[in-house]
């Protein structure tokens, strides 16, 4: 299969989301089903209205045909992410802890079970808020890039796919002048060496005595 | 010598930069392959210009001797220090980084010129490719040498890819042309 130059440097996003779809949501069926045995584990039965924890690719499928109404997880919320903005707009704060998969389940969530969710559009905008605060704080990480160690914490698998070749280059980069000037530094450290070493003894008496009165 | 990727296209251009080179030996028949001169002798201790890569092997065998390319002299280098985002890199050395780590054994303060140009103009590009498209930026981006260039057209299409995949336009999915109802 051939590889594109958008595939060689990270995901792309519909593989993201395809990888998102395993975290559990909890739903409310709105039929009555058998157990389904599936390859991840056992999901069901489904008594409606008891809420049940599935993938959240089986949500999805049994949202668009009906079966189901999705519950939002604790943190698409209004009120939280509202909160969550405010601490991210603080001055030198660290990113704020938000689900791995965040931006690709908010995606799903809001375009299959947008009835779901109460105020989609503030959540959005929120959301979009929260993105690009979170944007600029990878922009001051760049300043700090060593060729040892970045340690960026709480960023999201979207995000991180979306610093991934900058970064990676730059790191690349810095760590080959790394190599460069520790190899200049051996070589003149050797050439010091080297220069003592060729003063006979009797050129160092010379040398050294001369700053004595006799 | 440094290490450097046999296959990589850009390393291989850029090892093509010329280096002046003052010669030990005559050489015989290869007066054109200098530039300048069509005489078939080039006689010892004469400057002449010659590809970096071929001028670092004859180096070692001390055919000649290799200098400093004016790209990385002393008066350009004290340049870039004092103003790393105005130079005009692509009318420079199209692969001045590149170029840069090759020459870096012989020339000490290479790593150092090369952090300050590196740090500073990836920022500003980082920054472009993050608030999209502004005529003041312009002037900058026409002069990023290829490598960053490369890095400013990766950086925008990661950018457009999230949005575009919030817009609902990374992927469609439709029935196969196979399926009969």
């Amino acid at each position: 299969m051939a590889v594109t130059s958008r595939q060689r440097e990270g995901f792309t996003m519909p593989e993201l989301e395809y990888v998102a779809q395993c975290e559990s949501v909890t739903i409310v069926p709105l039929h009555r089903m058998d157990r389904l045995e599936l390859v991840r584990g056992t999901v069901g039965p489904f008594r409606p209205p008891q809420k049940t924890k599935v993938p959240l690719w089986l949500a999805v499928m049994l949202k668009r045909t009906n079966r189901c109404r999705i519950v939002a997880p604790t943190w698409l919320s209004f009120e939280h992410l509202r909160d969550l903005c405010k601490r991210e707009e603080q001055p030198d704060s660290l990113f704020t802890r938000l689900p791995f998969h965040y931006l690709e389940i908010a995606h799903i969530i809001l375009t299959y079970a947008e009835d779901d969710l109460v105020d989609s559009q503030g959540i959005r905008r929120l959301l979009q808020d929260l993105r690009e605060v979170r944007q600029s704080k990878t922009r001051g990480g760049m300043e700090m890039l060593n060729p040892l160690q970045l340690q960026m914490d709480n960023l999201s698998a979207a995000e991180i796919n979306e610093i991934r070749p900058l970064f990676r280059h730059s790191f690349d980069m810095l760590r080959q002048l790394d190599l460069l000037a520790s190899a200049t530094e051996d070589s003149r450290q050797q050439q010091q060496q080297s220069q003592f070493g060729e003063l006979s003894y009797s050129e160092m008496d010379n040398v050294m005595g001369s700053s004595y009165p006799l | 010598m440094a290490k450097r990727s046999y296959y990589d296209i850009d390393d291989i251009l850029a090892g093509q930069e010329r280096v002046p080179c003052f010669l030990r030996t005559d050489l015989d028949g290869l007066g054109s392959a200098g530039s300048g001169g069509g005489s078939s002798k080039v006689h010892r201790n004469t400057r002449w210009t010659l590809p970096y890569w071929m001028a670092d092997r004859l180096n070692e065998e001390d055919y000649l001797d290799m200098e400093v390319s004016p790209i990385f002299a002393k008066r350009a280098n004290r340049m870039y220090a004092a103003s790393p985002e105005s130079m005009q890199l692509r009318a420079i050395c199209q692969h001045y980084y590149q170029f840069g780590l090759q020459l870096g054994e012989m020339v000490p303060e290479i790593p150092h010129v090369l952090y300050n140009m590196y740090m500073t103009r990836i920022r500003k590009v980082a920054r472009i490719a993050q608030q999209g498209h502004n005529v003041e930026a312009l002037d900058f981006v026409q002069s990023l040498d290829k490598m960053e260039a490369r890095m400013l057209r990766l950086c925008q299409q990661a950018q457009g890819a999230i949005i575009a995949w919030q817009q609902n336009r990374a992927y469609a999915l439709k029935r196969a042309a196979v399926i009969h109802d």
